[in-house]
């Protein structure tokens, strides 16, 4: 009897060890950790040192010289919302003249001297577009030849955040750094540091901002 | 003869017990009473526009607030969902102090009118919360459910398919009493999908430019201090109208972001609604710790101040997508946000439309309903 009881007992011991090793390994950082990214977790998040906050909203590291010129283009590559963000941030510098196309193909280079490409992917984003993934990738491909051959400059914009983050958003990414005269991040979205290191290592200006808001003080500084 | 006596006495206290709790019940048959505004130019009834509601208990009064001057027109629905306190605390505050100086808003309070008349005994909920305002005075305002009361809708279909092509069935079927699944809504449907035909029908017949639908979620959703928005197809304007009011809230130190209403969110205000009519759909959320399943005590504390010890523990250690706030996230905060939101909607709205400007005053900045607290918003009723 008392061997039963024993035995039992280690027996609902396993089932509960495997339980939370289940539990752990599949709970949701509160960083807003994406599944898929490849670089991005909480234990690289928690790592990061945060270089803007509730005073110092903004740094910049880097500098980009002369200020970029208009007309410009801001396109997104994703179809997230931030894209329609990144034109209420040009709507309010008032400065300069721009124009927002989601959709945006090289057609729509013509005069243009800057592009701004929101990145960051959003499922929603493509299904209230009316695109699939793959759509999508192949006009951020063949978009980005475009502003190759056009030699505009390109501002890399990431200020989704945390939750804009993951493969799909990197990709795009990937993409557009390469290509950039200038970043410019929500930092929260560089907990791994992506971003910063990208720039410091390829001699690239940064902003890094603290909140959405702080994009136009960003914007202000370069345009 | 002795034990006749006994269940006699039994009786009669069961029938004691039945009546005062019966009365106390009934109570949520009596809608809160909105103050006065001098600047409400009609109240109609939803039934105006679904007829087969007159003389039910989902027929809901529909505020006018007409500038006299053109515009466009803002529909406001508050009430969707009952237990989602801060859209009727919102709406009602809206009521009592608006005043439109160019074009006009319509305002529904009590958008599920039966939804109010019962409440959700299994989840501890209770009836009612007050507010103290400054004078000494209190508006009480109910709690209710989501669902239209099953007294007045009844029974729950096994199947049920709603004009969006949306199917409820199995474990959902209760959802066949919810307004926001059956958008856009029949005349000969179910009395909630009546609901829904009347407001189709409002927005169609007077020209509705633009409609908030004000909800709450529990604090496990994903999308909270958000806003929803029906993109029709190839027209962004509806997403940089709520980038603008997303990107203006910032400013004002909120986080809020806009969403693309989701293309299989069938049956919902935001997608149905858009898909059907030409009006530009939103849909916001804040949170609210009284609908989550993690939430301790409910009482007038938990609603009105929305501090959930439980919650906050829960965002700590990563459980909860939602960072809730140490100190709680008061129901003043979240009809402040729903209504700065609708404030920074309208502007940005006749900014991007000049011709169909709808100009809204009355409406205090965000900042100053919250150290205002409710004395801002709410009148003391005589």
């Amino acid at each position: 009897m008392k061997k039963l009881v024993v035995f039992m007992i280690l027996i609902s011991l396993l089932i509960t060890s495997a339980f939370s090793a289940t539990k752990s390994s599949t709970t949701t950082p509160s960083t807003g950790t994406v599944e898929g990214s490849a670089t991005y977790s909480a234990e690289t998040a928690a790592q990061y040192k945060y270089q803007t906050n509730d005073k110092n909203r903004m740094v910049t590291i880097g500098s980009n010289g002369e200020k970029f010129q208009g007309p410009v283009l801001v396109t997104s590559f994703g179809q997230s919302t931030d894209g329609s963000m990144i034109e209420q941030v040009m709507k309010r510098l008032k400065t300069v003249a721009y124009t927002y196309n989601p959709i945006a193909t090289g057609a729509d280079l013509a005069g243009i001297k800057t592009v701004v490409i929101a990145v960051g992917n959003s499922t929603k984003g493509l299904g209230a577009a009316g695109i699939s993934q793959e759509q999508e990738t192949q006009r951020a491909k063949e978009f980005m030849a475009a502003v190759k051959n056009a030699g505009v400059d390109v501002i890399c914009c990431h200020i989704g955040g945390a939750t804009r983050r993951g493969a799909l958003s990197d990709a795009f990414a990937d993409m557009v750094l390469p290509l950039s005269s200038f970043i410019v991040v929500k930092e929260d979205g560089n907990e791994d540091g992506k971003f910063t290191t990208f720039a410091t290592s390829n001699n690239v200006p940064i902003t890094l901002v603290y909140g959405s808001k702080d994009t136009v003080d960003a914007f202000k500084a370069i345009f | 003869m002795k034990s006749y006596i006994k269940n006699i006495i039994v009786l009669v206290i069961a029938i004691i017990v039945a009546v005062i709790a019966s009365v106390d019940f009934l109570k949520m048959h009596v809608n809160e009473e909105i103050g006065e505004n001098p600047n409400i130019t009609e109240i109609k009834m939803l039934s105006e526009y679904a007829p087969r509601l007159k003389g039910t208990s989902l027929d809901t009064e529909v505020y006018f607030f007409d500038s006299g001057v053109e515009g466009g027109t803002f529909l406001i629905l508050g009430g969707t969902h009952p237990n989602e306190s801060a859209g009727l605390v919102a709406a009602t505050a809206l009521i009592e102090n608006i005043e439109v100086e160019e074009g006009r808003v319509i305002i529904i309070p009590r958008t599920n009118n039966s939804g109010f008349t019962h409440t959700s005994p299994f989840d501890g909920m209770q009836d009612f919360f007050t507010l103290t305002l400054a004078d000494g005075s209190e508006r009480t305002f109910r709690v209710g459910n989501r669902l239209t009361n099953p007294v007045h809708q009844w029974p729950d279909r096994n199947y049920y398919e709603g004009t969006s092509g949306r199917t409820i069935y199995g474990t959902e079927n209760a959802e066949v009493r919810n307004v926001n699944r059956l958008y856009y809504g029949t005349e000969d449907g179910v009395l909630t999908e009546q609901v829904c035909y009347g407001i189709y029908n409002l927005i169609n017949q007077e020209n509705v430019s633009i409609t908030m639908d004000m909800h709450e979620g529990s604090p496990e959703f994903l999308y909270l201090d958000c806003t929803m928005v029906n993109m029709k197809r190839d027209n962004t304007t509806a997403m940089s109208i709520a980038s603008d009011m997303a990107i203006s809230m910032n400013f004002d130190d909120l986080d809020m972001r806009a969403e693309y209403s989701g293309v299989t969110s069938y049956g919902l205000s935001h997608r149905s609604l858009g898909d059907n009519t030409d009006s530009m759909m939103t849909l916001m959320e804040t949170y609210n710790p009284s609908m989550g399943p993690l939430h301790g005590k409910m009482d007038d504390d938990l609603i009105v101040n929305g501090n959930e010890p439980n919650y906050y523990e829960a965002s700590l250690d990563g459980y909860i997508y939602f960072n809730v706030p140490e100190d709680g996230y008061p129901l003043i905060e979240r009809v402040a946000r729903h209504m700065t939101c609708i404030r920074y909607l309208a502007e940005a709205y006749s900014w991007e439309y000049p011709e169909e400007s709808i100009v809204i005053s009355g409406i205090p900045e965000y900042w100053d309903i919250v150290d205002g607290g409710f004395d801002s918003i709410l009148k003391p009723l005589v």
